[in-house]
């Protein structure tokens, strides 16, 4: 049963980062996630749900006295492919490493900040906006 | 003989008219090169030519009825962010944005098609589709069943394209969420301003609400030989609870 309150964090690793780059996803505010505030999580996937607004990782989380379940929010599929994601990156079963930001209310909720695969890998949470036909620096006409 | 032939030609250029005729009736006008295809939002910045970026918008000025708790709402949002709590809205829900705001949704492509008579534009986040009729009259507004999308016009003025959209339902969000009442009125200018950047100007009348018209301009750049991605709200985990909060539905085993 979830305890909402400090005692949550203290099995785990919770480093207070400065300016986090906040991931552009686009569909609403992150405001109910702590970006100042980042959370390892290792455990073993229950689930990946590769679906629109967003994708998520559900994961089992060993916390020294048991096991408690998070879910962790990722992008849209189309800015998670930039990012290199696949719809089969992940699969139940698998051991993963993830950095998140976690909810501000407590519950076992959070946002991906960058995620390490069974095959070691690193991803994020999306990437940048899709390359263009061009360099950005292309003059090759005045407005 | 000749008689034969003097008929015959006679039919193939009568039929060649009355094609050219039907055509131009319609509305068809050939499409413009370089338009077709998508583009992704382009802001300059990183070594950009800052001379393809969009240039500033104008001001937004309200009528003193609507500007007073336009304001309000703004930092009661700002407010409610800084506290964590993400100010409650349609796109919460998964409703798609509308005109104009569907046009510049963060870093989401917009892919534009040229067919006779129409030219559609289609987005990626929320699959939203415009369709723009070429060449034909603006309906009254009073005859436009008001919704996400209204009914747009468009002609060629050159080498671009004006788009004249009315019937945007009142409960669509507008420009930075300002209010809007069913009399606003959207002109695009759209033209490329480089071979790969478009910029889309928008001009908002509406004389209910606003003290006089806002313009600001969308910059594109042209994707190659990009795939517009499905986007279908089916996994929509937020929603807003009684007290108007944005919540996070968390999954079990």
């Amino acid at each position: 049963m979830f305890r909402a309150g400090a005692t949550i964090w203290r099995s785990l690793a919770v480093v207070a980062v400065i300016g986090v780059a906040s991931p552009a996803l686009g569909h609403h505010s992150f405001a109910m996630f702590d970006t100042g505030t980042q959370v390892t999580l290792a455990g073993v996937v229950t689930a990946f749900e590769w679906t629109n607004p967003h994708a998520y990782i559900e994961m089992d989380v060993p916390d020294g006295r048991g096991v408690k379940h998070w879910t962790i929010e990722l992008g849209s599929t189309s800015i998670l492919m930039r990012g290199g994601w696949k719809f089969n990156t992940l699969k139940r079963g698998d051991k993963v490493t993830a950095v998140v930001n976690p909810l501000r209310s407590g519950e076992p909720g959070s946002l991906l900040s960058r995620i390490t695969l069974p095959d070691g890998r690193v991803l994020g949470n999306g990437g940048p906006p899709p390359a263009t036909s061009t360099p950005p620096a292309d003059t090759t006409k005045k407005p | 003989m000749s008689t034969t032939r003097t008929t015959g030609a006679a039919l193939i250029l009568t039929t060649g008219l009355v094609l050219l005729l039907e055509t131009l009736s319609r509305g068809q006008s050939p499409a413009r090169p370089g338009f077709d295809g998508a583009w992704a939002p382009f802001t300059g910045g990183r070594g950009a030519n800052a001379a393809l970026a969009p240039p500033p918008a104008g001001p937004l000025v309200l009528k003193a009825e609507y500007a007073k708790r336009y304001q309000a709402q703004r930092a009661a949002d700002a407010e409610a962010t800084k506290r964590g709590e993400p100010p409650p809205s349609a796109a919460v829900s998964c409703i798609p944005y509308g005109m104009p705001r569907m046009m510049s949704v963060a870093s989401y492509p917009v892919e534009i098609l040229q067919t006779p008579g129409q030219v559609t534009i289609i987005t990626e986040a929320f699959s939203e589709v415009r369709r723009v009729y070429l060449n034909q009259p603006q309906l009254p507004i009073d005859d436009v069943p008001p919704g996400y999308y209204g009914h747009s016009v468009g002609r060629w003025e050159n080498d671009t394209l004006i788009i004249d959209t009315v019937g945007i339902k009142e409960s669509v969000p507008g420009y930075q969420n300002m209010p809007h009442s069913s009399q606003m009125r959207i002109t695009e200018r759209i033209r490329l301003v480089a071979p790969d950047v478009l910029h889309d100007q928008l001009t908002i009348e509406d004389p209910v609400v606003l003290e006089k018209p806002v313009t600001y301009t969308l910059a594109y750049r042209k994707l190659a030989d990009y795939k517009m991605v499905e986007f279908v709200c089916e996994n929509n985990r937020e929603y807003i609870d009684e007290q108007g909060k944005v919540r996070l539905r968390l999954g079990g085993k």
